[in-house]
C-alpha cells in the first residue's frame, strides 16, 4: 500500500505530482500544502478530489480538519502539531479516516486509543522534504515498534514515512509495516513514471493483479 | 481459514476479498485495501481470491478505533 504525499518541485506542481502518482497506479493520495492559504488549498483540493474520483483513489488531506467536508475528502492526516485526533474525531464523526503521525510505539498507542484509523510512522531516515525532524527510526526501530503493536493487539495499519527510497521498501515491508508514504522519492526521480513502476513492483506478490493495477 | 487483517489474525470463511468486504461491512467509499501489500481497486475485490495466511490491509474510517 503506497500513499503519495503531494509536494511540488521546480518541475511539478502539486496537481502534476498527484496526476503522475495516480496514472502510475498509486491509489492513495494525501494533499499536503504547508504554508498555502485555505483558498489555495481549496482550489487545488477540488481538482485533486476530482482526479482521485476518476481513479477510484482514496483522498486524504493534511492538517485542515475544517476543509474535510467542504472538499469531500475521505480523511485527514494530523501531524504532531496539528489538532489532537480525539478532537478531530468529535468534529468529523466516525465516517472519516483520520491518520496520525507517530515517532514511537507510545505515540501509536495514544493515537490508536484516540480512534486514529492509520498511523504514519517515521522518519525512516533523514529527509529534506519535511522540517522539524524527530529522531530517525530505521529498520530496527520499525521491527521493534511493529512487534509491540502486534503484542498489544492493535489492529491499526502503520505506514512508514520519511526519506524512504524504492530500494528500502522490501526490507521495511518485512517488519510488519502496512505501507509506505512517499513524496520526494517519486517527484525527484529522473523519471517519476518509471520510479512508480519500480516502487509498485517489489510489493507485487501477485503478478496477475499487479498487471491490472500498473496498467491503470 | 486464518488470515491477517491489519496485523491481527482473523478467522473467516470468505474465499474472496469481495466476500470479506461484505463480512466486515466495508463502506461504499473511502476505503483502501491491499492484499499481500498490493492495493486492490474495488472493481477487482470480487475476483481477488483469499487463502490461508494472506495479509490484508484496510485503511478506512471506524476501524480499530
Amino acid at each position: 500500500m503506497i500513499q503519495f504525499i503531494s509536494h511540488f518541485t521546480e518541475r511539478y506542481s502539486y496537481l502534476d505530482g498527484i496526476r503522475l502518482a495516480l496514472d502510475g497506479g498509486i491509489r492513495w493520495v494525501q494533499l499536503r500544502m504547508k504554508g498555502a492559504t485555505d483558498a489555495e488549498f481549496l482550489r487545488t483540493g477540488e481538482e485533486a478530489r476530482k482526479l482521485c474520483d476518476r481513479y477510484d483513489a482514496t483522498f486524504i488531506i493534511d492538517d485542515r480538519v475544517e476543509l474535510v467536508r467542504e472538499l469531500g475528502a475521505d480523511g485527514v492526516h494530523l501531524g504532531k502539531k496539528d489538532m489532537p485526533i480525539a478532537e478531530a474525531r468529535r468534529i468529523l464523526g466516525d465516517d472519516v479516516i483520520i491518520g496520525g503521525t507517530a515517532n514511537t510505539f507510545e505515540d501509536i498507542e495514544m493515537h490508536y486509543r484516540a480512534s486514529a484509523n492509520y498511523i504514519g510512522c517515521g522518519p525512516f531516515r533523514f529527509t529534506t522534504t519535511k522540517e522539524g525532524l524527530s529522531p530517525i527510526i530505521g529498520l530496527e526501530g520499525y521491527r521493534n515498534i511493529m512487534q509491540r503493536v502486534r503484542e498489544a493487539g492493535f489492529d491499526i495499519p502503520v505506514v512508514a514515512i520519511g526519506g524512504i527510497t524504492s530500494d528500502d521498501i522490501p526490507a521495511i515491508m518485512q517488519t510488519g509495516i502496512a505501507g509506505i508514504a512517499l513524496s520526494g522519492a517519486i517527484l525527484r526521480a529522473d523519471n517519476p513514471k518509471e520510479m512508480i513502476k519500480k516502487i509498485l513492483a517489489p510489493n507485487d506478490s501477485q503478478p496477475s493483479m499487479g498487471r491490472v493495477l500498473n496498467g491503470k | 481459514m486464518q488470515i491477517n487483517v491489519n496485523n491481527k489474525p482473523l478467522s473467516t470463511t470468505a474465499t474472496s476479498l469481495g466476500t470479506l468486504a461484505t463480512e466486515l461491512s466495508l463502506p461504499e467509499k473511502g476505503v483502501a485495501v491491499a492484499v499481500n501489500n498490493k492495493m486492490v481497486p474495488r472493481n477487482l475485490w470480487e475476483q481477488t481470491p483469499l487463502s490461508e495466511g494472506m495479509s490484508v490491509v484496510i485503511i478506512k474510517a471506524a476501524c480499530g478505533g
